[in-house]
């Protein structure tokens, strides 16, 4: 039954994309959501196979693995593909009532949804460079989507430094192939402990260059720069998407390739010296973040620089190597993907009915719509971490982690990173529910929505509703989202197993 | 030099006209010499001394010891130039339209703004 599914789920998106451009252009919105749909609907029903704690491994054209491309589905890649098709489908639902968006718009998002789910499922290391080149160049389209002058730049700049990144990672695959000679993941980890005895400069080379890379991509703090830029220019719809998901990639593709490759090579602790670094980099993410953060005027600019600050809680919780730690770096990513990309969206509406971004001109807010400045408040409760909240049980487990391990320091930052985060959103939400000035010389200089006054209809915010429903019920019942992540753990910490004597 | 040495040379000469360069000509310039040389590194990885391409006929299949290259890094290669020409290609493009909207090549004048 199982058989063809996994290049189903990549190949259905794309089909629709293509379909969308070439012959039905008029029914590019519905298209799409049922393309999504039936891609996380076909994703579900590996759920039961997953949660056995079972590894599918899919050969296509039936070429056996070295030969041939592969794909894997284990536990990870079906948390972090659940989580993309859940995002993919909200911003979709998000992006029909604008009616703004034309079938171009669509294609797009088909092409990225499909590629990234690419990057998640396969099983060579080769063919997560390609994937993720095409992610990137689909995002550059939809950063510029509007072709505004800022937009356009901020393109540009993500399409330079992405690249960069992407060479240096196939500077490493190289340099890993060069010894190997296989491009599978397992059969490269299998290999690892021969390459190093036989020449183990080769290990540190590759390992700096994915990291670097990596880092690049997940937007590590001193490679950051092209974060803050494509994801507030962006179109609402796109911020969401890329603050939600594409950023996660890169944590994948590090949890991957360091604890399916280097982890054999844990000879002269490159390893354990590489994830303390990761720790320092989350630590630096946290505080530069949130303080710069704190200096935005910008709402969007503002939850740009606060994904930074998330994305430091990720790195040490994947960092602390420990099932606990673990454990809440994914239920970080699974409730920063909803939370985020809930904020995008009510950002996105806030932008629309009022014709401004800055946050001063947001007064009295709450007045004009109080759904979203209430599902605003919620969602920005759980980016804090605030108890009912889902937010809270995740960096909850990623401190908890952090004092079993002896590492209190870093505990102690991710809460002063919760307070900074509290100071930046409390501003912005004080704002809502305070007296609107009365002033006509508004001077909104970067308009990056194409500014009339939008007025939602209430079925037309379901998916803000929605994602702050799944988010709440997930702080309430944490067990249902630690359900999901609990396969993913097995798949990290299995490989881990034979290393430990 | 050998070739791994000078593709990693023409990967560095790349990356320095990517960082330090002004003009947005010069950094896709310097886009596509980063990734020719990672096709460079990858030719030079499957190179064997004295190998022959690899096509197996029935001369090569009947005589002994004919040193053939590694075919693998070059089928990756083609991959990676369609991949590093369309990622030229949209640069150029996304400098067409900048240079519609802000008049000049100069990344320092147009992030200035």
């Amino acid at each position: 039954m199982f058989a063809h599914l996994p290049i189903l789920i990549i190949i259905f998106p794309l089909a629709i994309a293509f379909i969308i451009i070439f012959l039905f252009k008029k029914y590019s919105p519905f298209l799409s959501i049922i393309g999504v749909t039936v891609s996380f609907i076909l994703l579900i029903r590996f759920a039961p196979f997953i949660h056995k704690g079972d590894e599918l491994l899919y050969h296509l054209g039936g070429w056996q693995s070295p030969l041939g491309i592969s794909l894997s589905i284990d536990g990870l890649s079906f948390f972090f593909s659940f989580t993309v098709l859940l995002v993919g489908i909200m911003v979709i639902l998000y992006s029909i009532p604008e009616k703004k968006y034309n079938h171009n718009y669509y294609f797009l998002l088909l092409l990225l949804l499909s590629s990234m789910i690419g990057v998640i499922f396969t099983a060579d290391i080769f063919n997560i460079y390609i994937l993720f080149e095409l992610v990137s160049i689909v995002t550059c389209l939809l950063v510029a989507y509007y072709q505004q002058r800022v937009a356009l730049r901020a393109s540009f700049n993500y399409l330079l430094i992405s690249t960069v990144a992407l060479s240096l990672f196939l500077l490493g695959v190289g340099s890993l192939y060069s010894m190997a000679g296989v491009l599978g993941i397992s059969s490269i980890s299998k290999q690892i402990p021969m390459i190093f005895a036989e020449n183990p400069k080769i290990i540190t080379v590759s390992l700096v260059l994915i990291l670097t890379s990596m880092g690049i991509k997940s937007a590590m703090v001193p490679m950051h720069g092209w974060l803050p830029d494509a994801h507030s220019l962006a179109p609402s719809s796109v911020s969401a998407i890329l603050s939600g998901v594409v950023v996660k990639l890169g944590i994948y593709c590090l949890i991957r390739l360091l604890y399916g490759l280097f982890i054999a090579g844990d000879y002269h602790g490159y390893f354990g010296s590489s994830l303390q670094l990761l720790m320092i980099f989350g630590a630096v993410n946290i505080i530069f973040g949130a303080m710069m953060a704190l200096a935005q005027d910008d709402l969007k600019r503002m939850l740009a620089y606060s994904t930074i600050v998330q994305i430091g809680v990720i790195l040490i919780g994947i960092s602390i190597n420990n099932t606990t730690g673990f454990e809440g770096a994914l239920f970080h990513i699974f409730n920063h993907a909803l939370l985020k990309s809930g904020l995008f969206f009510c950002a996105g509406i806030i932008t629309l009915q009022t014709g401004k971004r800055k946050i001063k001109d947001f007064a009295g807010y709450g007045e004009k719509n109080p759904f979203v400045a209430l599902c605003f408040t919620i969602l920005s409760l759980g980016i804090i971490g605030i108890p009912p909240m889902n937010g809270f049980v995740s960096k909850f487990l990623v401190c908890l982690s952090a004092v079993e391990e002896e590492h209190p320091v870093f505990a102690i930052i991710i809460i002063i990173g919760s307070l900074m985060t509290a100071a930046y959103f409390f501003r912005v939400i004080q704002i809502f529910y305070s007296e609107p000035i009365q002033s006509d010389k508004n001077i909104s200089t970067i308009d990056c929505e194409k500014s009339y006054l939008f007025q939602p209809r209430i079925f037309e915010l379901s998916p803000i509703f929605i994602l702050t429903g799944i988010s709440i019920i997930m702080g309430i019942i944490p067990s249902l989202g630690l359900s999901i992540v609990s396969p993913a753990i097995k798949v990290i910490f299995s490989s881990l197993l034979p290393v430990l004597p | 030099m050998t070739p791994i040495n000078i593709s990693l040379l023409v990967f560095m000469i790349g990356l320095y006209g990517v960082i330090v360069k002004n003009n947005m000509i010069k950094k896709v310039i310097g886009l596509a010499m980063l990734n020719s040389s990672v096709v460079l590194l990858f030719v030079a990885i499957g190179y064997r001394d004295g190998g022959m391409a690899p096509i197996i006929d029935n001369q090569t299949a009947n005589s002994i010891g004919t040193v053939l290259v590694n075919p693998v890094p070059q089928a990756l290669m083609l991959t990676a130039i369609v991949v590093s020409i369309s990622l030229t290609a949209l640069a150029l493009a996304l400098v067409v339209k900048i240079y519609a909207k802000y008049k000049t090549l100069d990344v320092q004048r147009i992030n200035k703004e």
